[in-house]
């Protein structure tokens, strides 16, 4: 056994107990060992050393949850309190299935391992309700690992908004995983807001494995944090299924935000669409890297990706990534990515006009950021958006 | 209304206007002809306010107040409005959203209370029969895959909406066909009052046809070099610029 570098991991082990699902993941996770700082996709995100400097996996916070913090929205509200579903802070309509497990099986990758071997639960939806299910992670530990197995059965449609909530003052790094299986001609929806403060370290993966004629669509939007990263999987399993990424992140200060998305075509007539948008300012940082993958049996794959950026700072730093492994002959791709400052020639126009230059700064960057919040379809999650994104935008 | 004195502004260290002095006066049509090059569309972007440009002496005077202090922005809200010669495409920002807040915001500026939607939509309904143009079209991303037509045709809207004092269309009518010059020109015509005034850049003569100029000044290498009543558009129409070359060469 290859002894792991991280001083973090080093102090976790110890305090590990776990089914033998865990444990496996546990030596699988100390075989490869978390990313050090060459790892080629965590290069910009520096992230085991960070836990090894600045996460204190012992702090044991006992703040309570505020329900205004939920959004005003019918449908099922569960707060899972440091990664465990906490009932009695939980608004749960009477048709949502779900149910709290030992620990299963997941993805490989080394955090969706540590995630496995130190989750304390495994929380299981299954469609069935109409209605949304909202997902609040309320964590005031140093360290918590919730973790979410979705089954959206065939002809099911299911849709789950997920926010992060870190009140603390001390730091604190949730490492989430989230894993659907859409099943056939079945959709999922999942939404995530991150708003966080300059003390939250977040490790999030999603997955989603998505069988014939079924969709999934995820709306990722970041607005501060001190290091966020997003690791999206979406496997097109099977044919004639779709993916959608959409993301936004609109950052300032010194927030860290890294989306790492990948979408795999296995089959043939599969589509996907991404796009991503970027807004920089200050001393923030912004990671985009795209992978798609078309496998040499999904003929005629349509696959769309881009990602583009404004840097309204000349402190802000951004880097941008579009992977393309194609080995079918007969498929449509396109990547574009872009990025520059805000167009000179458009803020004159509008302030030929009338408009103070802030407002229409405000005005083209607004225009440039609600492209991304075309799948969200829920009012009030939209609505939060959008008055994110004016806040931001204000300042 | 506006007295322009000696103005010189370069840009990126060359010189493109040489001094240039203009008075206009209110209900006056003043047409600013030229050969491409000579510095019409920058003394347009210039009064506007485009901030590239570096003025290096000379002064501007809009009803009394020094026009180089002011910022685009304020410019607009005092009066002043240009019509682009290539209007800026801005997706996501629909026509009607953008002159809401550009036409509330001028209203702020002169102290008046902002317009509600209702009587904002009445308003426009009233300014979109000036120009002929489609409630489709508005409601679309600004400018973004318009025709030269209808984009040229938002401009004379825009400019009906806020009602200027002193409107600058700057080569309103290149790329438009013969139907278009008449819709936007009759437009223009339509908003002219006693109070109102207008500097009309062009190129071509066809233009002043529709929007009758008191004043034609003829603009060459940065300096108004010629100035008369509208025959004298008449007469570059028919000689073409090189006569007044070759008159400036002798002297």
């Amino acid at each position: 056994m290859i002894q792991s570098a991280s001083s973090f991991l080093g102090k976790l082990l110890p305090t590990f107990e776990g089914n033998p699902t865990q444990e496996k993941a546990l030596e699988m996770l100390e075989e490869v060992g978390l990313p050090h700082s060459k790892s080629e996709a965590y290069k910009f995100t520096p992230i085991t050393s960070i836990l090894d400097k600045h996460i204190d996996s012992d702090i044991r916070n006992k703040q309570t949850f505020d329900k205004k913090l939920q959004y005003a929205e019918e449908g099922s509200h569960l707060v899972l309190i440091n990664g465990k579903l906490s009932i009695e802070n939980s608004n749960i309509e009477d048709d949502l299935s779900y149910e709290v497990k030992e620990v299963s099986e997941g993805k490989h990758d080394p955090f969706s391992l540590l995630n496995t071997a130190f989750a304390t639960e495994e929380l299981k939806l299954t469609s069935g309700t109409k209605k949304p299910v909202f997902i609040y992670h309320f964590n005031d530990s140093g360290f918590s690992n919730p973790r979410i197995k979705v089954d959206v059965k065939d002809n099911n449609s299911l849709s789950i908004v997920e926010k992060l909530i870190t009140l603390s003052e001390h730091n604190t790094f949730t490492n989430s995983y989230i894993e659907f299986a859409v099943g056939k001609n079945a959709f999922g929806y999942h939404t995530k807001v991150q708003n966080h403060t300059a003390h939250t370290y977040t490790h999030q993966t999603v997955v989603a494995n998505v069988g014939r004629d079924s969709h999934f669509y995820n709306n990722t939007f970041s607005f501060e944090g001190a290091m966020i990263r997003n690791n999206l999987t979406i496997n097109l399993q099977d044919e004639n299924c779709e993916g959608h990424m959409h993301g936004l992140f609109l950052l300032d200060k010194k927030s860290h935000v890294d989306n790492n998305t990948s979408v795999d075509h296995q089959k043939p007539n599969a589509y996907s669409n991404e796009l991503y948008k970027g807004i920089l300012d200050e001393k923030a940082t912004g990671v985009f890297n795209g992978k798609i993958y078309v496998r040499q049996d999904a003929q005629k794959t349509n696959a769309f990706q881009s990602n583009n950026n404004i840097l309204l700072s000349e402190e802000a730093t951004l880097h941008t990534k579009p992977q393309l492994e194609i080995w079918a002959d007969d498929v449509k791709c396109s990547h574009g990515c872009t990025s520059g400052q805000l167009d000179e020639d458009a803020i004159f126009y509008l302030r030929a006009r009338g408009i103070n230059e802030k407002s229409a700064k405000a005005m083209i960057l607004n225009a440039f950021a609600s492209e991304t919040m075309e799948q969200v379809k829920i009012a009030s999650v939209e609505s939060e958006v959008q008055s994110l994104i004016d806040q931001k935008l204000e300042a | 209304m506006i007295s322009i004195n000696n103005l010189h502004a370069s840009i990126e260290d060359k010189e493109i206007l040489k001094g240039i002095d203009l008075e206009v006066k209110a209900g006056e049509v003043h047409a600013i002809m030229g050969p491409n090059g000579s510095g019409k569309s920058t003394l347009a972007s210039v009064l506007a306010g485009k901030e590239e440009y570096e003025i290096t002496a000379g002064s501007v005077t809009f009803e009394g107040e020094d026009l180089l202090e002011l910022g685009a922005e304020e410019r607009a809200q005092k009066g002043i409005f240009l019509a682009f010669q290539y209007p800026v495409e801005i997706p996501g920002v629909s026509t009607t959203n953008f002159l809401k807040t550009a036409l509330n915001q001028v209203r702020e500026s002169r102290g008046e209370k902002a317009l509600d939607a209702v009587n904002f939509l009445k308003l426009m309904k009233e300014k979109m029969k000036l120009v002929d143009i489609d409630q489709a079209l508005l409601s679309r991303s600004l400018n973004e895959g318009f025709s030269g037509g209808e984009k040229k045709r938002n401009e004379i809207f825009q400019m009906a909406m806020l009602e200027p004092k002193l409107s600058i269309l700057d080569e309103t009518d290149s790329g438009l066909d013969i139907d278009a010059l008449r819709i936007v020109a009759d437009g223009v015509n339509k908003l002219k009052t006693k109070e109102t005034a207008s500097i009309v850049v062009t190129h071509y003569q066809r233009l002043l046809d529709y929007i009758v100029p008191d004043y034609v000044h003829v603009l060459y290498q940065g300096r108004i070099v010629k100035s008369g009543d509208k025959t004298l558009a008449l007469e570059l129409e028919e000689k073409g610029y090189d006569w007044i070359k070759e008159e400036l060469a002798a002297v």
